[in-house]
């Protein structure tokens, strides 16, 4: 049997990683402490309400990104890199659509009319969601399909190849530049608290399309293959679910869902084709943190980045630059602590 | 065996690869090589700085070249990162061989190149690079043209000491230009007795500043000052808007002095306050501006921001040293450089002993009807600068 | 289960050199060695700087993708943030060099154990993940180191980076980038060539049953790991004093995983010969169409890994080995 490791070496690890730990943990300590000498009058509820909100609003993005990705997973084990590149590629059409094919009169029904600028929303997502679907579709058959259930690195480097390809083909045809779409730019000013409409629309959307995922799992047939699939792939074809074609609407699925994140985001941030890998690691610590393949954990997680990220950015001093660890510390040590995630994942065999 | 074989088979192949020839450039052209920025997040001012070198090889052609040679540019993409940058120089200096040598974009990348000039002792005039630091390193071929990034924000904080506002935060991105600036504009603030309430960096990733502006308004700072390049600068200001902050001056480097910005972000630009090397108004009186700035328009249909003037005026510098030095060889030149004093569109070019061009300020505009227009310094004002700057509720509906 | 059990192999052993071919071959194939080291000892003296630095930085990929082979090609474990320790290396020496003016040559053995520490640090507790969860705990140590130099500026100079005094330094990291690349291919060859490599081989192919037949798994992983580490942490810092600039996004760049991974796929991984030739092919490849066509070049970097690991998985070495070309035991 295997051997046992020797106490002290746990004895050593331990120490070293308290230490490790401790040094960055001091740091930020009294980054925080320096900040509430200095702003302890303004540090008020109404202001850590506010920043709570924020950083709901901004994990709701998260989530609708870490939900396609953790579908993906989960169904059919595979870490898809390229996943942050689908979001660009969401973004970049709602660029072409908004800037280049609507008439420049138009513009103005986005950017001055709540009403409208969510209707423009919903019906962009409408004609880009089918084409993104497809999209993923395409991958799936040409890229993804021999080689699900093979070693792990494969489908690793297949989704890293083709986010290049993605990254560089955008580069390409825009330019490395940021753009940005002139969307309504307002805020929805509640007592003490600012909300950005852009964000408001944004959580709402990701509200609608996390519903509706939900109820095409719990509730469509097609939706209780994928659950099947996800949980033992091998049973679900005994039992009679076409097992490929699940992979086909998985991957569309999952596509689709990045794509919405990616619209989300060129409503109120600027983006460039480099834009993915800003989002992926943190999908990557989300779906962790959630679970495998649990989409109720990835919803929660992305919302506790959100709010995680916030909170730190704010009540930190230089926490700007602090804020970006939280998600890849998270996902160390979720991996460590608790692989199978907050909420509990499906199992690995 | 075969295992070998393969394996001095792939040996040769990259062999003979390598063997590509050195430099096809004709011999009786003057080649002037350099990497630039062409993709990646500095691309829209080093696109500029390019543009400008771009202005005038055409007309030193059409004028008869360099020397009676013809000149030809040689601009090799960085992708924006300094480890590329190197490597290129180092390519463009000792297997393309080209005569003389631009400089990159950005502070950074010039901070990592200038040690691969500096060893093939090739002289530059850094048009792209205004942090001081560069030039307290004891290098000897490597002169300024711009002025000093500490400078950049100094008229912001006149300003709101002049009106009175005490507290000021300064938000920066993590980089070389952008730390000197917001470093710089600290300094500043502490002379005229002002108060940094917040001195945050972020890093050149960030698109989302929200939680960084919420701070800024809990603080109840009157004054934002930004140490910043374009995407920062816009994301910074349509956020604003939207967490409904109203700062009393809201002022940022580099990012508000591009075309793009207005263009961009269309009546949000209103009001914004940014400094900038030059601009292309006539007033400022230099000579041969009002010439420079129609050539530019005609040939990219858009007026000149500092960049481009900067990327045009470095060639100029670089075409007179040649001229005076009468060939080009490296030393010589760098003799013509450091001793030359001139007065270019673009301002006076005099180098002090550590070779940064010293005599150079800064000015601060705003944006007024999309217009980038001067507020600062007073004698070159061409406006009042509108401060405290409007609410976000009080501004005409768009 | 006893030990005993693997120590008597009924597996095919790639037993020693000699077995497996006549004295005479093996005397040709040690000739050959010499011949192509010798050639790249004389290189610099024939050359110019920027061919002299081309053929440095092919070298450097030799090192880390035949490093990356160990953990991920014999083991069987997909590190993805394998750059980690070149970059560790990279800003030991950066540092050193830099603020406390220590001769660069001298910092290289700290570079590299200091690699080989965070390697064991981290390998404790990380080898325990298997497949996919692995891969991406490595990859997402490498962002916490990243963001940890971006931000830990006393030390790192954050994202101002690092300059170091200017020197010339070309044929001296060329010579020092030769010796990492050619001790690296013979650990590599005696890893392979070993007991050790064995088991590693065993883990690789099942480790549960491995462990069944007392091959303490924990252990080996845990040397394969920080032997791994090792190698890209002294290139890492010959690499820093080559370039006499670092910081932070070009250090801890995802893209030399990258690099790595396919370089080691495209040879052939598992195998010693394999990371050397395609790190030696893709390289060239990737610098020629970087300097004619720019734009493309990346395109075409994602179509060619996408196009190697659907239809050549086993690589150039595999290829080979399955026609017959290539004796198993021998580079195996």
């Amino acid at each position: 049997m295997a051997e046992r490791t020797p106490g002290w070496v746990y004895a050593v690890y331990l120490a070293l990683a308290l230490a490790g730990a401790g040094l960055p943990l001091a740091l930020a300590w009294e980054g925080f402490v320096g900040w509430l000498a200095q702003a302890r009058s303004m540090t008020s509820l109404a202001v850590t309400l506010q920043v709570l909100a924020s950083g709901i609003l901004q994990g709701g993005l998260y989530a609708v990104i870490a939900m396609g990705l953790t579908m993906i997973f989960g169904v059919m084990r595979i870490i898809n890199v390229a996943h942050g590149e689908f979001l660009m590629v969401g973004a970049y059409m709602a660029f072409v659509f908004f800037m280049m094919l609507l008439p420049e009169e138009l513009h103005s029904l986005f950017t001055s009319n709540l009403g409208m600028a969510i209707l423009g929303v919903g019906v962009f997502l409408l004609i880009c969601l089918p084409l993104m679907f497809l999209f993923g579709m395409g991958v799936q058959r040409l890229l993804l399909n021999p080689v699900v259930g093979g070693p792990e690195l494969t489908p690793l480097l297949i989704t890293f190849g083709l986010s290049l390809i993605l990254i560089n083909t955008f580069i390409s045809v825009f330019s490395s530049d940021f753009r940005a779409i002139p969307y309504m730019s307002g805020a929805l000013v509640v007592g003490n608290l600012a909300l950005g409409y852009p964000q408001v629309i944004s959580v709402a959307v990701s509200a609608a399309v996390t519903g509706g995922v939900f109820g095409f799992l719990k509730f469509s047939r097609l939706g209780k293959a994928v659950r099947a699939t996800a949980q033992n792939a091998d049973v679900a074809m005994v039992c009679g679910v076409n097992v490929e074609r699940i992979y086909l609407y998985t991957f569309g699925f999952g596509t689709a869902l990045a794509a919405t994140g990616g619209v989300l985001i060129s409503i109120q941030l600027a983006f460039s084709p480099e834009i993915g890998g800003i989002y992926i690691l943190r999908s990557f610590a989300i779906i962790i943190l959630g679970g495998r393949g649990n989409y109720l954990g990835a919803l929660a997680g992305g919302i506790l980045l959100g709010v995680i990220e916030g909170f730190i950015s704010f009540f930190v001093s230089q926490g700007s630059q602090l804020q970006e660890l939280a998600a890849y510390t998270l996902l160390v040590f979720m991996l460590l602590v608790r692989p199978q995630g907050l909420l509990g994942g499906i199992a690995d065999e | 065996m075969k295992n070998l074989k393969g394996f001095m088979t792939a040996a040769a192949v990259a062999a003979a690869m390598l063997a590509f020839p050195a430099g096809a450039w004709a011999a009786q052209e003057v080649v002037v090589g350099g990497a630039i920025s062409l993709t990646g997040r500095y691309s829209e001012p080093a696109g500029r700085l390019k543009d400008g070198r771009t202005l005038w090889v055409e007309e030193v052609n059409a004028r008869g070249g360099l020397l009676g040679r013809k000149v030809r540019l040689v601009l090799r993409d960085d992708r924006s990162d300094p480890s590329t940058a190197v490597k290129l120089y180092e390519r463009l200096l000792t297997q393309e061989k080209v005569d003389l040598c631009v400089a990159p974009y950005s502070s950074p990348i010039t901070e990592a190149t200038a040690s691969i000039t500096e060893r093939y002792k090739c002289p530059i005039v850094a048009d792209g690079a205004a942090t001081r630091s560069i030039w307290g390193k004891g290098r000897k071929y490597i002169f300024g043209l711009v002025g000093p990034s500490d400078d950049y924000l100094r008229g912001a904080v006149e300003i709101a000491a002049k009106k009175g506002y005490k507290r000021i935060a300064i938000v920066n991105e993590d980089s070389l230009f952008s730390k000197a600036a917001a470093n710089g504009a600290a300094m500043y603030a502490k002379k005229h007795g002002l108060q940094v309430v917040l001195k945050e960096e972020y890093p050149r990733t960030q698109t989302d500043f929200r939680p960084l502006l919420l701070k800024v308004k809990a603080l109840n700072a009157d004054a934002l000052l930004g140490g910043s390049y374009f995407v920062d600068a816009a994301a910074i200001t349509r956020q604003l808007k939207e967490l409904n902050i109203n700062l009393k001056i809201w002022a940022a480097t580099v990012g508000p002095g591009l075309p793009r910005f207005t263009k961009d972000l269309g009546p949000l630009a209103e009001y914004v306050l940014g400094s900038t090397q030059w601009e292309p108004v006539p007033a400022l009186g230099y000579p041969g501006i009002k010439e420079f700035i129609a050539k530019y328009a005609k040939r990219f249909g858009e007026k000149p921001n500092y960049h481009a003037s900067q990327g045009y005026a470095a060639m100029l510098i670089l075409e007179e040293a040649v001229k005076k030095a009468g060939k080009l060889d490296r030393e010589a030149l760098r003799e013509q450089l450091t001793k030359l004093d001139m007065m270019t569109h673009y301002g006076r070019y005099k180098v002090g002993p550590d070779g940064f061009n010293s005599g150079k300020g800064l000015l601060l505009f705003q944006i007024l009807k999309g217009e980038r227009r001067l507020v600062w310094p007073e004698e070159s004002q061409e406006v009042a600068p509108v401060v405290p700057l409007p609410a976000w509720d009080k501004r005409p509906t768009m | 289960m006893s030990k005993r059990a693997l120590e008597a192999p009924a597996a095919p052993a790639p037993a020693s050199l000699a077995e497996e071919l006549p004295a005479g071959k093996a005397a040709l194939q040690l000739a050959a060695i010499a011949l192509s080291l010798f050639s790249f000892v004389l290189w610099p003296g024939l050359v110019n700087v920027y061919q002299i630095s081309f053929v440095f930085f092919g070298l450097q990929y030799v090192v880390l993708a035949s490093s990356w082979n160990i953990i991920s090609g014999f083991t069987g474990y997909v590190s993805f943030g394998h750059v980690a320790f070149f970059g560790i290396g990279s800003y030991t020496t950066a540092i050193l060099v830099a603020k406390h003016g220590w001769p660069w040559y001298l910092t290289l053995p700290l570079a590299g154990l200091l690699a080989v520490v965070w390697a064991a640090f981290i390998g404790f507790p990380c080898l325990r993940l298997k497949g996919p969860y692995f891969a991406i705990s490595m990859m997402g140590l490498n962002e916490v180191l990243r963001v940890v130099a971006l931000s830990w500026e006393s030390l790192t100079g954050g994202g101002l980076g690092i300059t170091m005094p200017n020197a010339e330094n070309s044929v001296s990291t060329y010579y020092a980038g030769l010796a990492v690349a050619a001790l690296t291919v013979a650990m590599c060859y005696a890893i392979a060539h070993s007991r050790f490599g064995l088991r590693l081989a065993a883990i690789r192919e099942d480790e549960t049953a491995a462990e069944a037949m007392g091959v303490p798994t924990t252990r080996y992983k845990m040397y394969a790991f920080m032997l791994s580490a090792f190698w890209p942490g002294v290139i890492g810092g010959i690499v820093a004093y080559k370039l006499l600039y670092i910081e932070p996004d070009s250090t801890f760049f995802i893209a030399i995983t990258v690099n790595m991974i396919t370089m080691a796929m495209l040879g052939g991984k598992g195998t010693v010969l394999g990371p050397v030739i395609g790190a030696a092919i893709l390289y060239t490849a990737q610098e020629l169409v970087w300097w004619y066509i720019p734009w493309l070049h990346l395109i075409a970097y994602g179509a060619f890994i996408i196009l190697i690991v659907l239809f050549v998985p086993r690589g150039i070495m595999g290829y080979l080995i399955d026609r017959g070309w290539v004796a198993k035991g021998v580079i195996q």
